[in-house]
């Protein structure tokens, strides 16, 4: 934020001076809100019926469903990124796509649409669905004792309650679609022909690439790095604001129409048209990667920068993972224990704040920040671990506040009154209580930054080589498939730690 | 003519049977209700009506028609949900207008249909206010005009008062035996509150694991309860168990456990048959001869004094002194219980026990 006061000269400069430059951050930051905007319209359309019928169905079968829609979380999205644009876009001849991929998608805007689509759509279908969990279904029916139909009484009922859980999971969907940088620049990169088209964050992390080279760049990058911050903060505020106030019209009903679609084909058609997107859109394309291994030609790639690569990520991922637990507990506790005070209320909103700013801008900002420091300054791979510890640090705090707060005060005073002192306390009662939710924080955190790739090249171009940052390189590179093959090793250590949260969660349910 | 009638009617989850075929019939304006604990299948039963629940086997006859197949919007009935459920988007005069809005009514009937209700409930002042603005007495007002306002002639209550404070759900019982009786509608009321279902009913239909031990008038089934397990869910009952010494003339003889003998009106039982013999506390009085008794408890509670006395063969009598006769028996005192003859109620003993005949499960 400083680099705005001090440098506006620059900026002025190399930005406004520059229809071109002023062209080009217009067109990317307009594209980015479009395409969230739109993600967001899909992913509720599609994501409510799925919600609905995850539920209030009861089926065989179903403890299946609910992990299919987990599975693209799994994926860190540099991979989804590839992995989406071999399935459905035209592909670079290099890239050897298979046969059997769809390959017609020639429009980048669709291309990162549907990209965008697939890792916010399992967020949406999870906020919607514990709201519909919140709401008593004893409503439903009182609504049909009264003569409406199922139809009706889900929308002048159920659907109007929705409205304040909603505002989670619009947020959590846009804020997704708006930071997401490592998969948009590489299924761009995939692409035949990107005809120069550039998100917000993908335009940061191209920049920064160049950065090196021309140093005038970085005006431009200060100034979509702040301008996609500040927007993304005021859209949320905005969002927030509008969606609790809006009140639907008390809306009419059609007795005769709403009850030939409550029955008979009419949700069969709904449900499976849900299922169907599901798998088409969602399940396919991220999973595409693996059928794509064995149909392009196996190329010899440089062995040694992978494996320093994945040692990076984990090394990153670990150090960040251990840092949010020590200095998020603390944290969470103070909140959740002193909820009705001003200054955790105040904390709890701050807290969420990394969560919803695109990261590449994130960190592009903290690398201005730290940039003044002399000693980490000097060091990249420090930078980065701090990057990435501004966005994961909101998880493992949030997870633990959560599992506090449902753990009854009376234990640890109980305690206390035995003789126990405060962190003895802490250690024999509170902790066994929240063990399984710190885990479960502590996976996301490491998930999410083992996957994370705007962030990285924002803060350090590719001077730090993660796992996805070499990724990207690689199909820039045109190297599709030592590409595809570095995705898949990370898909499958996430997969495992998200099997392990898996269990970890069902085994709180369970206790 | 919106005749209720039950075949066979159940429910299995697995091989849990939570109602086991059900026979009933309930006639057009007939006030009745489902009474039993919790757990004995009454609310199943209730749903299965309302076509929320679908029955394992058996049928639903509503008007004289199969509901099978028939969805809860088609039965054509007004439901009262425990949970009172009143939809918390809408007001009160919304919630009540609902159903006219589900057909399609337009604004004017709509707005026409709500005062209407909300008068008959004495709550046209709080139209414009929200569920959560109302005390739990209101809301369920709101939601019993809700019902009404479908239009239907036949009214599901479940557990309808169940939620409230003590003092409001007294008052509601009135209102609701009230207005249903004042509106000639069909009401099938499912509560645990037996003395609710004294106060509301036209008839009370007694149910214990998932199928029906009697049904009858109120007053059928306090004075002349047919199954043990009535005795004791109705109002309170001293059991004394016995045999059948002699029978003489109408009167039958019964030796109870420590060797005293009991006089008790008619009965079909023969002499040597084992028996229980239930008492309500108001038919136990002390004398200058019956059972020798010790007091071991004697209680406050307002209009009258509940004493409770172990006989000598350990059986434990409750009975009542009215208060104005004054504070009389001191714990430890010797006293002698007469049990009045025409009020006793003679049972075959149960081969499984008295415990277990009258246990809840």
């Amino acid at each position: 934020m400083s680099y705005t006061v001090t440098d506006w000269d620059l900026i002025q400069k190399y930005v406004f001076d520059d229809p071109a430059t002023v062209q080009l951050i217009q067109d990317a930051i307009v594209a980015s809100f479009e395409i969230a905007a739109i993600v967001v319209v899909i992913d509720i359309i599609t994501g409510l019926p799925m919600a609905w019928i995850l539920v209030r169905k009861q089926f065989r079968g179903k403890q299946f469903l609910d992990t299919l829609i987990d599975m693209p979380l799994a994926v860190p999205t540099a991979a989804l990124g590839f992995s989406a644009a071999i399935f459905w876009a035209v592909s670079k001849p290099s890239a050897e796509a298979p046969w059997f991929a769809v390959g017609e998608i020639s429009s980048p805007f669709i291309l990162v649409l549907l990209l965008h689509v697939i890792f916010s759509y399992p967020y949406m279908v999870r906020s919607l669905a514990a709201i519909l969990e919140q709401i008593d279904q004893t409503y439903e029916t009182a609504g049909q004792t009264l003569g409406a139909s199922k139809l009706t009484a889900a929308r002048t009922i159920t659907l109007p309650l929705f409205r304040a859980g909603l505002v989670t999971g619009i947020i959590l969907a846009m804020a997704r679609s708006l930071s997401e940088t490592g998969g948009t620049m590489i299924a761009l990169a995939t692409m035949a022909n990107s005809q120069g088209f550039q998100t917000g964050p993908s335009l940061i992390g191209t920049l920064k690439s160049g950065l090196a080279l021309n140093p005038d760049l970085a005006a431009p990058l200060a100034f979509i790095s702040i301008l996609l911050i500040a927007l993304s903060l005021v859209l949320l505020v905005a969002l927030k604001l509008v969606v609790m106030k809006v009140r639907l019209p008390a809306g009419r009903v059609w007795p005769k129409w709403e009850k030939i679609l409550s029955r008979g084909i009419a949700p069969k058609l709904k449900d499976g048209f849900s299922g169907a997107f599901l798998i088409i859109i969602v399940l396919i394309p991220s999973f595409f990667i693996f059928a794509y291994v064995f149909t392009a030609t196996a190329s010899q790639g440089d062995w040694q920068t992978f494996w320093e690569s994945l040692a990076n990520s984990f090394i990153i991922a670990g150090v960040v993972t251990l840092v949010d637990i020590f200095l998020g507990i603390p944290l969470a506790l103070y909140i959740a224990r002193n909820k009705k005070g001003r200054l955790p209320q105040f904390l709890d909103v701050m807290v969420n704040i990394p969560l919803i700013v695109p990261t590449a801008a994130l960190g592009y900002s903290l690398g201005i920040f730290w940039g003044g420091a002399p000693f980490i300054s000097a060091i990249p791979f420090l930078l980065v671990i701090f990057a990435h510890i501004a966005f994961t640090y909101p998880l493992v705090v949030r997870n633990v506040e959560g599992a506090v707060e449902e753990v009854d005060a009376a234990y640890e005073d109980t305690a206390r009154t035995l003789g126990a002192r405060r962190l003895q306390t802490f250690r024999k009662v509170l902790f066994p209580m929240i063990k399984a939710s710190v885990l479960a924080g502590a996976i996301m955190a490491f998930t999410r930054s083992l996957g994370e790739t705007g962030a990285t090249i924002a803060v350090a171009g590719t001077s730090v080589n993660t796992a996805p940052v070499y990724i990207v390189e690689l199909i820039n590179g045109e190297q599709f498939y030592m590409a595809a093959l570095t995705c898949i090793v990370l898909i499958v250590v996430s997969f495992a730690f998200m099997l392990a949260l898996r269990l970890v969660t069902r085994k709180r349910r369970a206790g | 003519m919106p005749e209720v009638r039950l075949e066979g009617l159940g429910k299995t989850y697995g091989k849990v049977v939570a109602v086991g075929g059900v026979d009933l019939v309930i006639r057009d304006k007939e006030y009745v209700t489902i009474l039993g604990p919790s757990g004995c299948g009454k609310t199943t039963l209730i749903r299965m009506i309302a076509g929320i629940i679908e029955p394992s086997h058996g049928k639903v006859f509503l008007r004289g028609k199969d509901m099978r197949g028939v969805p809860i919007e088609d039965r054509g009935i007004g439901y009262v949900f425990q949970n009172i459920a009143l939809f918390p988007n809408l007001n009160a005069a919304q919630n009540v207008a609902y159903s006219s809005r589900a057909r399609g009514a337009d604004k004017g009937v709509q707005e026409k249909v709500a005062r209407e209700h909300l008068k008959l409930v004495k709550l046209l002042d709080r139209m414009a206010m929200f569920p959560d603005e109302m005390s739990g007495g209101e809301q369920q007002k709101v939601a019993l005009a809700r019902a009404l306002a479908s239009g239907s002639d036949l009214l599901l209550l479940d557990e309808p008062l169940s939620a409230l404070d003590a003092r409001v759900r007294v008052d509601l019982r009135y209102e609701l035996r009230r207005l249903t009786k004042a509106l000639g509608l069909t009401v099938v009321h499912v509560t645990h509150d037996q003395e609710e279902a004294m106060t509301v009913s036209d008839r009370i239909v007694l149910m214990r694991a998932g199928t029906i031990v009697e049904a009858g008038s109120p007053e059928e089934l306090y004075s002349q309860p047919k199954h043990l397990f009535t005795a004791n869910f109705i109002g309170e009952s001293n059991f004394l168990e016995g045999w059948v010494r002699e029978k003489v003339d109408s009167l039958t003889r019964i030796e109870i456990r420590e060797g005293s003998t009991i006089e008790v009106l008619g009965s079909t039982l023969e002499p040597g048959d084992p028996v229980v013999i239930s008492v309500r506390p108001e038919f136990i009085y002390p004398f200058t001869t019956g059972l020798r008794s010790k007091v071991t408890s004697s209680i406050y509670m307002g209009t009258y004094w509940r004493i409770k006395a172990t006989t000598e063969g350990d059986d434990e009598m409750n009975f009542d002194v009215p208060i104005t006769d004054g504070h009389l028996y001191q714990i430890g005192q010797d006293i002698y219980l007469m049990v009045n003859k025409r009020a006793a109620v003679l049972f075959p003993r149960p081969r499984e026990g008295v415990e277990e005949a009258i246990s809840l499960e």
